[in-house]
């Protein structure tokens, strides 16, 4: 569509159309070029770990992203507008401020069976961490997420000297058919990796010290609804993958849920469980 | 064997099962891309068009596909411009139908017009007196927005999402698709209305000839009108045709009445659009042009019937379905309406197309019929192959249905609470 094209000349009807066709063009190719020049950016300022995790977030069940307050009672409901980063809510500030959290007497959380040492934070893709002496942070697999994968079939750790993010991928496990992802609840930088039989799984030099570190992570008396919670979805998941109602009235978990389950979808159920979308 | 791809906790059948599922479709559209080779290197002697009967088939396939296709762009501008996030539901599946509806649309014109190696000709050196150009430039343009819409769908497949590039850049587009959604309602409207206008100046065939508003004719609004009705029907329409074929929920009963709420609602403003102008034309503009209504129905088998039919039968009773609270309740009453609006659509523009090409208006001239070869027929359904090819695919490795999953999580619950109240 030319100007020096046959039958064309300079009228409005031309000109209008023109105009028309090229400010689309001109739309659709600024709107691919911002895209390029954008993911550039992200990729170069090392966002991907970030928007897989908002990705993963958004395509979680409506039921799976509530506040931690509604796990403890103080909404009866609300989405989390900040993909379980507390650190930036200022609704959460405020709340914490007004109903400090209470102290605990015991040493440990006792839920279904598993406990919940009450020395660090939780994450609710069923990772921990925990403060050491020497300023670093020990990062490992809650007893819930120890018991979903059991003995992993294999275990992918980053090297010592790599980045992690809050909420980025800490390590990936391979159970079965599931590929996991478990979501790490500081940023820092590795400094050792451990094992399972070692009880954690990363040591992390911390970018951030303060309560500000740790403020995005469950502890104290939020753990026990938060598990009663999990053991809810924990039942849900396994009977939508085919697998029977998972708990008589004060049953427990099993060590290794993954082999008591052989037929259900293992992939599925992990997913939901580590908030992998 | 290829679970890895499949979005993570959505079942599909198993791989055995999809082939023996698209087998029959592959074998059809290689049989329809036969048929299309033949016409594209013998030429158009192949089809049972001839200069008199220059429109068929193909176009009555490209008006039709092209209108039940609206429903991406009126989804696409519900949810994006005016926030209906209930359209969250089904937005990526009425991408993918626009772009089998576009592209395939696209496809049947090329091998209709001919010469694929010169389609570059029509955006070089167009007829600017052409609405036909009007047309192309803005399907062109639309189906390149339908595919950059696509684009996120692809990369959220599972292993495409793993890939950290992939992630982000779709990420990024889909941040940004409002200016598609915007960009691809001014095309549609343009270029539903150009189809429309097409007809409506043809003023040698006053069967089709309508006045209008400046340089439009009145067929250019009632296009975009019908096309915007019947795409959200459409949409429904194929929600529940793969719900029933995977035997899987995925959308809310919600979601149905909105879309059948919009449908209805448009198709109703449609109904006393077309009536108006049937009784401008019947009264003004075809006596105007030496030719009373009634004598274009007197040629057998196209009696006043299908005036009836297509804005009675459906057209007005689709929409009060659509628009009675009560039985947009009943999945049963929505889908017959929905169908019955896309079948209404369709008879629309089989009398624009076929219709008014076969009635004579000149004195010497006579009635004609038409009857498509089979090597059209094996066109036509290579584009419906295609279509469904192009959606199975997308269905089983992409998520086409956001709400699939925690659906199927709905249900668990609701069986565990069944087994709870069977148990206590």
């Amino acid at each position: 569509m030319l100007p020096w094209i046959y039958g064309f000349n300079w009228g409005a009807g031309h000109i209008i159309f023109l105009g028309a066709f090229y400010a689309v063009l001109t739309a659709v190719a600024a709107t691919i070029v911002s895209a390029v020049v954008r993911s550039r950016r992200a990729l170069l300022a090392d966002q991907a770990e970030a928007i897989r995790w908002h990705s993963d977030f958004e395509s979680l069940p409506a039921c799976d992203r509530v506040c931690r307050h509604v796990l403890t009672g103080e909404f009866l409901e609300r989405q989390c507008p900040h993909a379980f980063d507390c650190r930036e809510c200022e609704t959460h500030a405020k709340l914490i401020e007004r109903h400090p959290l209470a102290r605990v007497p015991e040493q440990e959380e006792d839920a279904f069976g598993m406990a919940f040492p009450l020395d660090r934070f939780y994450h609710r893709g069923h990772t921990w961490a925990r403060l050491e002496k020497d300023g670093t942070v020990l990062v490992g697999l809650d007893e819930l997420g120890a018991r979903l994968l059991g003995t992993p079939d294999a275990l992918r750790l980053p090297q010592p000297g790599e980045r992690v993010h809050a909420n980025g991928a800490a390590f990936h496990a391979r159970r079965r058919d599931a590929d996991v992802r478990v979501v790490c609840p500081v940023d820092g930088e590795v400094v050792e990796t451990g094992s399972a039989e070692r009880g954690w799984y990363l040591r992390v030099k911390p970018d951030r010290s303060g309560p500000m570190a740790f403020r995005h992570l469950l502890r104290g008396t939020e753990i026990k609804p938060w598990i009663q919670r999990e053991m809810e979805r924990l039942q849900l998941a396994l009977t939508a993958e085919g697998a029977a109602p998972a708990l008589a009235d004060g049953g427990v978990p099993v060590a290794d849920i993954a082999a008591a389950y052989p037929a259900a979808d293992w992939d599925a159920v992990c997913g939901e469980m580590f908030l992998e979308g | 064997m290829d679970k890895e791809f499949i979005t993570r906790g959505l079942r599909r059948s198993s791989t055995g099962r999809f082939l023996l599922w698209i087998l029959p479709w592959a074998a059809l559209l290689v049989f329809g891309l036969y048929c299309a080779g033949l016409c594209l290197v013998k030429g158009l002697n192949q089809t049972n068009m001839d200069n008199r009967f220059a429109f068929g088939l193909w176009i009555f396939l490209d008006l039709t596909v092209i209108a039940l296709g609206a429903g991406a762009f009126l989804t696409g501008f519900l949810l994006y411009i005016l926030k209906i996030d209930e359209l969250h539901a089904v937005i990526n599946s009425a991408v993918v139908i626009g772009v089998v509806c576009y592209s395939g649309a696209v496809a049947a014109l090329m091998v209709d017009v001919g010469q694929p190696l010169r389609s570059w000709f029509t955006f070089w050196y167009p007829n600017v007196h052409s609405m036909l150009t009007e047309v192309t430039f803005c399907i062109s343009c639309y189906l390149t927005v339908l595919l950059i819409e696509y684009l996120p769908i692809v990369l959220r497949n599972r292993k495409l999402h793993d890939v950290p590039s992939f992630l982000v850049f779709e990420h990024k587009l889909h941040n940004l698709v409002y200016v598609l959604a915007g960009v691809g309602t001014f095309l549609s409207f343009f270029h539903q209305g150009s189809l429309g206008g097409l007809y409506g100046v043809l003023r040698g065939r006053p069967f089709a000839f309508r006045e209008g508003l400046a340089v439009w004719p009145s067929t250019f609004f009632l296009f975009i009108l019908s096309a915007a009705a019947v795409g959200p029907s459409f949409i429904l329409l194929t929600t529940k045709l793969v719900e029933t074929l995977s035997r899987k929920r995925l959308v809310r009963p919600a979601v149905y009445r909105l879309l059948a709420r919009v449908s209805g609602l448009l198709l109703s403003v449609y109904v006393l659009a077309k009536t108006v102008d049937t009784l401008v034309w019947i009264n003004r503009t075809s006596p105007g042009s030496g030719f009373e209504a009634w004598q274009y129905y007197s040629w057998k088998p196209f009696g006043t019937w299908i005036l009836f039919a297509e804005i009675v039968v459906f057209g007005l009773l689709p929409a009060l379905v659509m628009l009675t609270p009560r039985l947009r309740m009943h999945t049963g009453w929505l889908v017959t309406a929905a169908a019955m609006a896309c079948c209404g659509v369709a008879l629309n523009r089989f009398v624009m197309t076929v219709q008014t090409l076969a009635l004579p208006t000149l004195s010497f001239d006579s009635f004609v019929s038409y009857y498509p070869s089979w090597q059209e027929i094996g066109t036509f359904l290579a584009v419906v192959a295609y279509g469904v090819l192009v959606y199975s695919f997308s269905f089983r490795y992409f998520s086409l249905f956001p709400e699939e999953r925690e659906l199927r999580l709905e249900a668990a619950a609701r069986e565990e609470e069944t087994a709870l109240a069977g148990r206590y």
